[in-house]
This record gives structure tokens, sequence and C-alpha cells, in this order.
């Protein structure tokens, strides 16, 4: 009998992979999103509901005046020593000075860990810009329920 | 693969190279000229670039339009935006969800969305969520008038819309 050796190569039709390929890019970079927008989840901090149905909880103020400066208070609170329980922060450069905003809260946060609201009260004059900034400071040290107040 | 596969037919005989006076081919002499294309390398690059895309693909869906003008604030602990009331400022002017209107009318158009969710989800609670959209270099006198638009409306939880940094 004649047996003839066959061929194991195959060949691989990559015309339509090419194709595929071709057309998932075409698709992902039409519908790509350049700009990563998320947002700033914040409540109302006044007029939601009733006082005495707020829940006393330990909650740091923060007063932004409209020359820059940071006033903290904290409210609610027997862990943190009634001395630092005002915190003035003053501008540097004319800005918010976020670093030494960033060291306060944290130290705040160290001898309170309960401290996870933080409600902001900005001026007529402060800007979008530095309210978001505020927040997003407050939000990585741990300050999970924000709230901002109206004027 | 390629030398033995699909591509070898593909002979490219062109009229220039049959009319060359020094080696003149094609014609008489029937020689042809082969393309081989390295594939693996276009396949390899197609697919990180597949990949790439599909990492980066958001299927959120378009929620906001950003004018030319307008810069969201920058902010690292964004939470991913989702689909709520969008209340934009833009040049000076208040839109809600694309409509121009005023700080006056704000209250009352909030409220008609209210009661449109109402109606069409009579079962569920009303969440109270809207989205606030603005340049980062507006003052906060302006914001306020949303917020307290929004206070009046029962739209107790507001997101403001930020650039991820």
């Amino acid at each position: 009998m004649n047996h003839r050796k066959k061929h194991l190569d195959f060949e691989v039709n990559l015309i339509p992979f090419i194709d595929f390929l071709s057309v998932s890019i075409c698709f992902l970079l039409i519908t790509a999103v350049w700009l990563n927008v998320g947002s700033m989840d914040v409540k109302q901090a006044v007029g939601g509901q009733a006082q005495e149905d707020t829940a006393k909880v330990p909650t740091m103020w923060v007063r932004m005046t409209s020359e820059g400066d940071l006033n903290l208070e904290v409210q609610q609170s027997s862990l943190v020593p009634a001395a630092f329980r005002k915190i003035r922060i003053a501008k540097q450069d004319n800005k918010i000075d976020l670093g030494a905003f960033e060291k306060a809260i944290q130290s705040l946060r160290k001898s309170e860990p309960a401290l996870k609201m933080g409600l902001i009260q900005p001026t007529a004059s402060t800007s979008y810009e530095e309210i978001i900034d505020v927040m997003d400071k407050l939000k990585t040290q741990g300050f999970n329920d924000l709230g901002v107040s109206p004027l | 693969m390629i030398s033995d596969g699909v591509l070898r037919q593909s002979v490219l005989t062109g009229t220039v190279v049959s009319q060359s006076i020094i080696h003149p081919q094609g014609g008489s002499g029937k020689k042809t000229i082969v393309g081989d294309l390295l594939l693996t390398a276009l396949i390899d690059a197609f697919s990180i670039l597949v990949v790439f895309l599909l990492m980066n693909f958001s299927s959120n869906g378009e929620i906001l339009m950003i004018g030319k003008n307008q810069e969201l604030p920058k902010a690292h602990m964004a939470a991913v935006l989702e689909r709520n009331p969008v209340i934009k400022m833009d040049e000076g002017k208040l839109y809600l969800e694309d409509k121009v209107t005023t700080p006056n009318q704000l209250t009352g158009e909030l409220l008609t969305l209210r009661q449109k969710h109402q109606e069409l989800h009579p079962n569920v609670p009303f969440p109270g969520i809207a989205t606030i959209q603005a340049d980062r270099r507006i003052k906060y006198d302006s914001l306020n008038q949303v917020i307290l638009a929004m206070n009046q409306a029962g739209y107790s939880d507001i997101k403001f819309a930020v650039v991820v940094k």
C-alpha cells in the first residue's frame, strides 16, 4: 500500500482576524472617552431635616473666608482636645494652604477616628475650584459624609 | 506561513518594472515580484491597541456635554458619574437637561422633573439627586442659587461634576 505522508501544517487565514481587529479599533476609537469625568458627592448641609432628627455624630465645620483662610471647628466630639477644636489655617500666596489643611485634618482624625462628617461653609466670593479642592482633601482623609452649606 | 500562503498568489507585476532599461522584468521573462508582508507585527500592534482601548472603554455613555470654554475642577477622590438630572452653568447661562432656564424657574422645573419621576416609578422612593456641572472659576455666589433651588425642590444630594486627576 502506498501511504503518502500527509502534511500536518495548515494555513490560518489571517484576513478575517485582521478585519475584526481593524473594525474593533475603529469602533473603540470612535466611542473612546478621553476625558475621565467623575462626581464629588455631597449633601445639603443645612435644611435637609429637622435639627432634632440629625444624629449627633462628630462633625467638623470648615468655614472658608473671603481672604482664603480656613476656620475649622470640631463639634460633638469628646476625644478631640478643647485646644484643637478650633483651628485657623491662614492663606499662603493668596491661596488656601491645602498642605496645612491636610495635616490639620489628619491629626484631627487621629485623635477622633469617628470624625467622618465634614461640612463646608463657603463665602459668596469663594471659587468653585477651591471648594472642590477642600472636599477632595477631606475625602482623601476619610471624611465620607460631606455637606455644603448655602449662603 | 505567509510566503506559502494566500499572499503568494497576489503577485505584483508592475508596468513600470517591465519598462526598466537596466533590468527589465516582466513581459517576456515573466518574472514576478512577491510582496511579503510581516503580518505578525501588524497583528501584535492591533491586539495591543484593542486591549488598550478596551481598558479605557467607558460604558457610561455621554452624560455631560462639556463646552469648549468650560473647565471642570479636578479631584482625586471622584466617584463614578451616574445619570441624574444635570444642571449646567455655562457662559453665564443656566441649563437644566440642556434646556435654558433661570434661577427663578429652576425650582419649578426641578419639581416637574420630580413629579415625572414619581409618575414613572410610583413604588420607588425619590432619590433627590442632581448633578451640577460648572466651570471651575465661577464663584459660590452663582452656585448658591442652584443649591438653594435644589433644596427647595427636595434634591438634597448634590453631585459636582469633576475631572478625575
